[in-house]
């Protein structure tokens, strides 16, 4: 089966987790800009983080024939130092046209506070003004149920936002109702420490059903691999679930999302179809 | 889909792991000294409680008990 994990952070991951993707059937990935373990010290370090993740990354997956787009953005964490957040935005708008760049992600929030939503506003203002796809990043532990409400109700007072193009990630079970029901698109993220493992993954999937759904491991400098989203998997068909309902999930589905943007180039695959 | 006596026959053991786990936690909690008022073991003490209930979405009221419930601070576009 082909897969797609539509959220890892490749920067902080090796050579050994490529060709682990690859012989698992991983043939595109996504990699939204993300807070890096330390707050950077200038604006200049984001633009050399954007070519990375723009062009080093990319042409490291293709190597292993994977298929590498990113998305854009000064992530919630750092965002709380205001000026910094507003230099590195500027750097954004001439970058939104090159073809591995899929929207600006993954914006949201931290620890809730004024700054970020500040911040986190006038990123969803920049990919109104651009027609970007919007990837949000939902806090962490006890700030998330608090932060999807305040990113959800802003969303859905915003007259120029799409739900359908956008997707709200991290949910966990206390979340993703609110999502759902707005009409956004939901990331459940296999990040056992933090988040949900795949047997609750696959409780979601089978309470929720695939419908704007996608599954992804996140993978970054934490305790994290991509054989989280391959658990995943092999958890959904240990519960009998036909083949065609995971190629939904783990591969269908993220095509849906991202094929909104012209750029990405895989295609949903309907194996077969039901005679008429 | 596994019945359910399939399903505990699968995750028996496993869920007894995870219950003496915890068990052990508390234990070794209780013997680096009282710590009873702490807000973070009562939450520990609230989520336990809701594991003994027999209603559905356990996880999710769970969930919601590790959750900040302060206000969101003033926001808005100016």
């Amino acid at each position: 089966m082909k897969l797609i994990d539509p959220h890892i952070h490749c920067i902080s991951r090796t050579t050994d987790d490529y060709q682990f993707m690859a012989r698992c059937g991983v043939v595109a990935v996504s990699e939204p800009a993300f807070w890096a373990g330390f707050d950077r010290s200038s604006a200049s370090s984001f633009a050399d983080y954007f070519r990375h993740l723009t062009d080093v990354e990319p042409a490291r997956a293709a190597h292993y024939g994977i298929q590498h787009y990113s998305w854009l953005c000064i992530n919630a964490k750092e965002a709380e130092n205001v000026p910094l957040a507003r230099e590195v935005i500027r750097l954004i708008p001439p970058l939104l046209d090159h073809p591995r760049v899929l929207g600006i992600g993954e914006i949201g929030l931290n620890k809730n506070t004024a700054n970020e939503i500040m911040i986190f506003e006038e990123q969803v203002d920049l990919a109104a003004d651009h027609d970007q796809l919007i990837l949000i990043h939902t806090p962490h532990l006890q700030d998330k149920h608090k932060g999807t409400a305040i990113i959800v109700n802003i969303l859905k007072n915003d007259r120029r936002i799409d739900p359908q193009r956008i997707l709200i990630d991290h949910c966990e079970e206390h979340t993703i109702r609110m999502a759902r029901e707005a009409g956004f698109w939901c990331g459940l993220t296999i990040y056992p420490q933090s988040k949900l493992t795949p047997e609750r993954g696959v409780d979601i999937l089978e309470q929720f059903g695939p419908d704007r759904l996608c599954v992804n491991s996140a993978s970054d400098w934490g305790e994290s691999g991509p054989h989280t989203l391959i658990d995943t998997l092999l958890e959904y068909r240990r519960r009998g679930h036909a083949e065609q309902d995971a190629a939904e999930i783990f591969y269908n589905n993220p095509c849906r999302f991202f094929g909104q943007c012209p750029k990405w180039k895989a295609k949903a695959e309907i194996r077969n179809p039901k005679p008429e | 889909m596994p019945d359910s006596k399939e399903m505990l026959d699968q995750t028996l053991l496993e869920m007894r792991r995870r219950c003496l786990s915890l068990a052990a936690d508390l234990d070794r909690l209780d013997r680096a000294g009282k710590n009873g008022s702490d807000p973070r073991l009562r939450q520990i003490r609230d989520a336990l409680a809701v594991l003994l209930e027999s209603t559905p979405n356990r996880v999710e009221r769970i969930l919601l008990i590790f959750s900040d419930k302060t206000p969101p601070p003033p926001h808005g576009k100016k």
